[in-house]
């Protein structure tokens, strides 16, 4: 798990020093408990039983226990991404699909790889594969996301972030 | 079982095409007093994110951010919460239905800034992914809004010849200045 002083202090990965196939430092979290999951139902005021309420999961609608929000992972993976980029880089856009459950005993590794490398206006892009990985290998959240990383000597990289107009949607 | 239409029929029907660009109304997500320091440590102790650029001042206001900034998809959730001074929802549901799901009658459902249903009969609901794009975190005491629009359907014939809907929502969350924080795209499988 990240600190709040490791962010205050972490250095720029820049652009140049990446090439296809680099792994980023993983983001480890849990093991998942139901205190995890219903301070998250808490927070977004999500008041579906199956992720609190163990005996409504199990024995009314049939599940292995109560479950990780979908939410929630949807939350941490730009969490992760924009730790990746701190400082000055931005984490553009990030897809993904929810596939193995997050049960509470879980452990969660939030990852990224290097698929693809290219500049565009004078900006770093990296495409990368991204997901969670639970403790038995299953991935949890298999997604792609483009990041954008500093040049050494290029050009600040712009906020409110525009993308050009080659790669917008 | 699947609810599709016979092969030969298709299920991207005229009335269906006439959804595609259809928005919904654009609605305020936060409420009158916008984003505040109490809402942000209840959000970000929840993803375990102790990023000082959403408490400490003195060094947000250093970075290039120039001040306190959320999570990068805070925005999307904060419409989510109960407005003050409304009927409680929670009780209503279980007064209603003592085995509520907690979802089904939960939600207040005023429809306000809500899409239209797409007219098809196929019903099931299954998730196909999500994408999100960033441009720019949303700072202590911005008001939020959002606009839903539906981006794209298209059909796809499964392996029994049925049919199925792929409807994906693209919901734009921008600032008091109009400026673009976040997009999320929403990609539905209606079989």
């Amino acid at each position: 798990m990240t600190t709040a002083q490791e962010l205050r202090e972490k250095k720029q990965t820049y652009w140049d020093d990446v090439s296809v196939g680099h792994q980023f430092a993983p983001l480890i979290i849990g093991p998942m408990t139901p205190t995890h999951l219903f301070r998250w139902s808490a927070a977004i005021e999500n008041w579906h039983r199956i992720h609190y309420d163990q005996s409504f999961a199990i024995y009314h609608e049939g599940l292995p226990n109560i479950l990780g929000q979908g939410s929630w992972k949807q939350s941490i993976l730009p969490r992760y991404l924009k730790d990746l980029c701190l400082p000055d880089g931005w984490p553009w856009k990030v897809s993904f699909q929810h596939r193995a459950m997050i049960v509470p005993g879980d452990t969660i590794t939030v990852w990224g790889a290097v698929t693809k490398k290219y500049e565009e206006e004078g900006l770093g892009f990296l495409d990368l594969d991204v997901g969670m990985r639970l403790q038995y290998d299953a991935e949890s959240c298999p997604g792609r996301a483009t990041i954008v990383l500093p040049i050494r000597g290029g050009k600040p990289i712009p906020y409110p972030f525009v993308p050009p107009k080659k790669l917008a949607n | 079982m699947s609810n599709a239409p016979a092969s030969t029929e298709s299920a991207l029907t005229p009335a269906v095409k006439a959804m595609i660009g259809v928005a919904a109304e654009k609605v305020e997500a936060s409420f009158d007093w916008g984003i505040e320091r109490e809402g942000l440590r209840i959000f970000t102790q929840a993803i375990m994110d102790p990023d000082p650029r959403y408490w400490d001042d003195a060094f947000a206001k250093a970075t290039k951010f120039g001040g306190i900034i959320t999570p990068p998809i805070y925005c999307t959730y904060i419409g989510r919460r109960q407005r003050p001074g409304a009927d409680d929802p929670v009780t209503r549901a279980f007064k209603e239905n003592p085995n509520s799901d907690g979802i089904g009658g939960v939600r207040t459902g005023e429809g306000k800034g809500s899409l239209p249903l797409v007219p098809t009969p196929l019903k099931r609901i299954l998730n196909a992914g999500n994408e999100i794009e960033l441009r720019q975190y949303p700072k202590l005491g911005d008001r939020i809004f959002s606009q839903a629009k539906y981006a794209d359907i298209k059909e796809r014939v499964q392996k029994d010849g049925s049919r199925m809907l792929v409807v994906t929502t693209e919901t734009i969350y921008t600032n008091q200045n109009d400026e673009v924080l976040c997009i999320l795209r929403a990609s539905q499988i209606r079989r």
